[in-house]
């Protein structure tokens, strides 16, 4: 394999799945079995749940921990949350160290505020609560740790953190106490509230969602529906209910052939009207665990994720443990002469011109996908018509509509590779090709009669699509394929080339 | 509003806490929620003079965490210029309702006497800090003379 090669998005921190991955494993796969089966490449395989279906997944987690060691349910669960659904990592643990797994899991305290407790007794006979200072409570619950305060205090902190989006990893109140305020609990103290119980309900759901590493929220508005996957790889899942498409792994809109990290950027940059997109790449960075998008308001470097808890570095988005006292290692400008030579405001107006270049051709395509929808209605009666003048029958004329869907298909993956194009860096030219020229080789042992045209790429996108499914045992899929390669081919050479902007007027791609 | 009966106690507490480096404490005379305590550290460059920190309550206190900046202006790697700092215990993600205000100051005043170059807000005095500590010494000092206050007898 030389994906070396083909690494276009050199330079990228995340190390995630490089753009062609989307494709190669198919390809691998067609390349190893005799008989060829047209695999979906791109088709994540789910499930779409509902919140009773997702409860009865965390059930079966629950269960299975169960029978291996000896905790109760609620336990269970929590262990579980803290270690992404992970049975065998979980009993393994618990094997190893079960007082530091209790710990870590924030069931249990530390052994230290355990021990300062009994100074603490006197106060609780009196019925005091450090929090409001007040005395003659009738009852000072605790979590396990066995710091007690009044329910009062509980219910306001409970309210404070709902307030603040945390749902699952509400601590208890005393200082340096990492203990998590389990379910049952929280449920005691807001009994009396409604609304409470209903904020509290939703964000637990939310925050046991995340923390599955199977299980994503449908992104469609309003959607309730929860998608369950194994799939690693960003490929394509669509809900069943709201038929929303996005990629299994980001969530995003599906997205191929660019990668999830690239996508957001590209997604980021185009949200709002560039003085937003500015701001925000100017003020915010996204966490390196959890992507959250964080603003540092002020303070120093070390920063906290509120969602995900992860120390890192403002500066090197390193982990904070490791980084001891390297701070001004991270923070040393790392001069480049030949980009400092550049006046900034050239560099800036021709980022600018770059980025315009590709975004009016992925908001055209973005158009154009709306308009097919005409197209679709055309052909419908188009076939209607055939039927009625007995000129064949209605499965005869399906291939026209199996066309209509492979040109969307085409067009959509068109579009998403703009922001693929834009973040191209390093040579493009070489590792496009040499990417081009693996696949091609591997597309060949798929019989495909015409495949060496791609050279000539627009030969490609003018032939005639409905004769294309005439020619039979060649499956869609394997068109679409082709099809793929040749676009990329001639995005590539459409790609912003700033000396020759003459050539620029000339964009249709002519699908 | 629980918060006047917690901050009455703790400015009782802390007034009568016995710590000479911040039981200083003076309460706004019409607004429990707002204090100012002169914070006396005890290490150099700062031990010649005194420094007014203003700690203003939120309204749902002790649920949400104070906040704390200095009103007096200091040379210090973690101080910026606004008189703002960092102190992990009261950032609203690790505030805990049952922290007190003298662990707030504790916090702050180690803070104050053990300055952390690691995690600077001025990496300017940061690295004035480590690299030319003489000169970081003679600077600070200097600030000190001309902007805290008289420390009380």
């Amino acid at each position: 394999m030389d994906d070396e090669d083909m690494s276009c998005t050199s330079g990228d921190d995340y190390g995630g799945y490089g753009d062609e991955d989307y494709y190669n494993e198919a390809d691998v796969d067609a390349a190893d079995d005799v008989e060829v089966t047209p695999t979906h490449s791109e088709e994540a395989e789910y499930e779409c749940l509902t919140v009773s279906q997702v409860e009865r997944v965390f059930l079966d987690g629950v269960n299975q921990l169960i029978a291996r060691i000896p905790v109760n349910d609620k336990c269970a669960r929590t262990l579980l949350e803290a270690n992404q659904w992970d049975v065998e990592r979980v009993v393994k643990l618990y094997r190893q160290d079960r007082t530091d797994l209790f710990r870590r899991s924030h069931i249990d305290a530390r052994p230290e505020p355990k021990r300062k407790l009994s100074a603490t007794s006197g106060v609780k006979a009196k019925g005091y609560c450090t929090v409001c200072a007040m005395e003659g409570h009738a009852e000072l619950p605790h979590l396990a740790c066995g710091h007690c305060f009044c329910e009062h205090c509980w219910k306001s902190h409970v309210e404070s953190r709902l307030s603040e989006g945390v749902a699952s990893r509400i601590e208890c109140m005393e200082s340096n106490c990492e203990v998590y305020a389990p379910q049952e609990f929280v449920l005691v103290i807001i009994k009396s509230s409604p609304a409470l119980k209903q904020k509290y309900d939703r964000f637990l759901l939310r925050d046991m969602v995340n923390s599955h590493p199977h299980l994503k929220f449908c992104v469609g508005n309003d959607c309730q529906v929860i998608i369950r996957s194994t799939e690693a790889k960003p490929k394509r899942v669509t809900c069943l209910a709201c038929h929303t498409s996005s990629c299994v792994r980001c969530g995003a809109d599906y997205h191929a052939p660019t990668s999830c990290d690239t996508i957001r950027q590209w997604m980021t940059k185009c949200a709002d009207d560039s003085e937003t997109a500015n701001y925000i790449s100017a003020h915010t960075k996204d966490c390196p665990q959890c992507h959250s998008c964080i603003e540092k308001a002020g303070g120093c470097n070390h920063i906290q994720c509120t969602r995900c808890r992860h120390h890192f570095c403002w500066m090197c988005f390193g982990d904070w443990k490791s980084h001891g006292s390297e701070y001004y290692e991270c923070s040393r400008y790392k001069e480049n002469p030949s980009v400092a030579a550049e006046a900034n405001h050239v560099k800036a107006r021709r980022a600018l011109e770059k980025y315009l270049h590709y975004f009016e051709r992925f908001e055209n395509h973005s158009k154009s996908l709306k308009m097919e929808e005409e197209l679709r209605d055309k052909i419908r009666k188009k076939i209607d018509d055939k039927v009625n003048e007995h000129n064949g029958t209605w499965i005869d004329w399906q291939y026209l509509h199996k066309s209509v869907s492979l040109l969307t298909k085409c067009r959509y993956t068109l579009q998403y590779t703009y922001p693929f194009a834009y973040y191209l860096t390093g040579s493009p030219r070489k590792n496009l090709v040499s990417f081009l020229k693996t696949n091609l080789a591997k597309m060949r042992k798929y019989k495909t009669p015409k495949t060496h045209n791609w050279k000539t790429g627009h030969i490609f996108f003018r032939f005639d699509i409905f004769g294309l499914t005439k020619s039979d045992k060649i499956e869609i899929e394997e068109y679409y394929k082709i099809i793929l390669f040749g676009i990329l081919y001639l995005v590539y050479e459409q790609s912003y080339k700033p000396k020759s902007c003459d050539r620029l007027s000339h964009t249709g791609v002519g699908l | 509003m629980s918060a006047t009966r917690r901050l009455q106690k703790e400015l009782g507490d802390l007034k009568g806490c016995g710590v000479r480096a911040y039981e200083n404490v003076e309460c706004d005379e019409t607004n429990l929620l707002k204090w100012t305590v002169l914070l006396l550290p005890d290490k150099e460059p700062y031990n010649k003079g005194a420094f007014k920190v203003g700690i203003t309550f939120p309204v749902d206190y002790p649920f949400k965490p104070p906040k704390i900046a200095f009103e007096t202006k200091i040379y210090h790697p973690n101080v910026d210029e606004e008189g703002k700092f960092c102190l992990p215990i009261v950032t609203t993600e690790n505030w805990k309702p049952a922290t007190k205000t003298e662990q707030v100051m504790m916090a702050l005043l180690s803070l104050i006497n053990e300055p952390e170059p690691n995690h600077p807000i001025r990496a300017d005095v940061a690295e004035e800090f480590q690299k030319d500590h003489k000169k970081f010494m003679k600077t600070a000092e200097e600030h000190t003379r001309k902007n805290a206050e008289k420390r009380p007898e």
